[in-house]
């Protein structure tokens, strides 16, 4: 679920959708979302001062509430 | 909520404005100054524009009387009034609405979205979901988020030009209106201790309903405090001392 909302996102912001990876990477008391992009698209994901991960976080946030599962959002570069 | 904009060469005339068109008191509008241009020594006559909330106790009251069949005035002055729906761009509507709840949706909160108002430059949409606490966020930043990245999926649907404004279960009027009494209390407190008081951090939005709110009392000062995108206001209250200076 929200590996599909980081994917969903990522794909609405960037020029390149077909580029976009999220690798999900299960934890015991976490789950690591690893988002790839193409080179020209990092800035689309980031944001100034990191505005738009940071959106993006608080929203896996406010999504994982139910699952009452911690989400950690990893933007690899 | 109705948001309208009206503009004057000063505070007092685009009031006089607003006033006159929407037909209510002065002390029953409740407006904020979205630009000021203060006349220049060059160029003579400055420019301030207001943006002016109906509250919904307002809209309330206009449909009563409709419905009670009471119509007073001519009609072209009754629909002044209400707002006026900006030349709607159906096909632009429909995909933020539908980028919306797909978000929505994916954050496990399936919602229904409507269209709050629309105006020149701005779409507010109203969100209906179970999840609507969690939605608004603690101090309302998970609708903030949602808000944030709505808009700029929208700016990428050929929407550059148009703001996205999210509300849900009336919150942005609902936190308005209760940061405008918080300001007062303070501003109060601060008069009567001489002492400044810091507020909680506030986004630019709201630091500038205060800023404005705060703005009319000749005696209170307020300056923000801090870095990032959520400072604190401190309000102060000017000496006596530094009102004579002026």
């Amino acid at each position: 679920m929200e590996k599909d909302l980081v994917e969903y996102i990522a794909k609405t912001l960037v020029d390149d959708p077909a580029g976009v990876v999220v690798t999900v990477i299960e934890g015991e008391k976490s789950t690591i979302l690893e988002l790839k992009v193409s080179d020209g698209d990092i800035g689309k994901v980031i944001g100034k001062h990191g505005r738009i991960a940071k959106a993006v976080r608080t929203l896996l946030s406010a999504a994982s509430t139910k699952a009452g599962k911690r989400v950690v959002l990893e933007i690899l570069d | 909520m109705i948001v309208r904009e009206f503009e004057g060469r000063n505070e007092k005339e685009a009031i006089d404005r607003a006033i006159e068109e929407l037909g209510l008191d002065r002390n029953e509008i409740d407006f904020e100054i979205v630009e000021a241009k203060k006349p220049g020594i060059l160029f003579r006559g400055g420019k301030v524009k207001i943006r002016v909330h109906l509250l919904e106790e307002h809209e309330e009251g206009e449909q009563y009387e409709e419905e009670a069949g009471l119509e007073e005035g001519p009609p072209e002055q009754r629909s002044a009034r209400r707002s006026l729906p900006a030349a709607s761009n159906g096909e632009f509507e429909a995909k933020v609405i539908e980028f919306a709840r797909g978000l929505l949706d994916r954050m496990g909160f399936p919602a229904e979205i409507t269209v709050n108002f629309r105006e020149e430059g701005r779409l507010g949409l109203d969100i209906q979901s179970d999840g609507s606490g969690i939605l608004i966020g603690k101090q309302g930043k998970t609708l903030e988020a949602l808000q944030f990245i709505v808009n700029l999926a929208a700016g990428r649907m050929g929407g550059e030009t148009t703001r996205i404004v999210l509300d849900t279960q009336d919150y942005r009027s609902r936190r308005e209106r209760s940061l405008l009494r918080m300001a007062n209390q303070v501003a109060d407190q601060v008069r009567r201790s001489r002492e400044s008081q810091l507020l909680e951090p506030l986004n630019p939005f709201e630091r500038r309903l205060i800023h404005t709110s705060l703005a009319r009392y000749g005696d209170i000062e307020t300056v923000s405090e801090g870095d990032g995108l959520y400072k604190r206001i401190r309000v102060i209250c000017r000496s006596d001392r530094d009102m004579r200076r002026e």
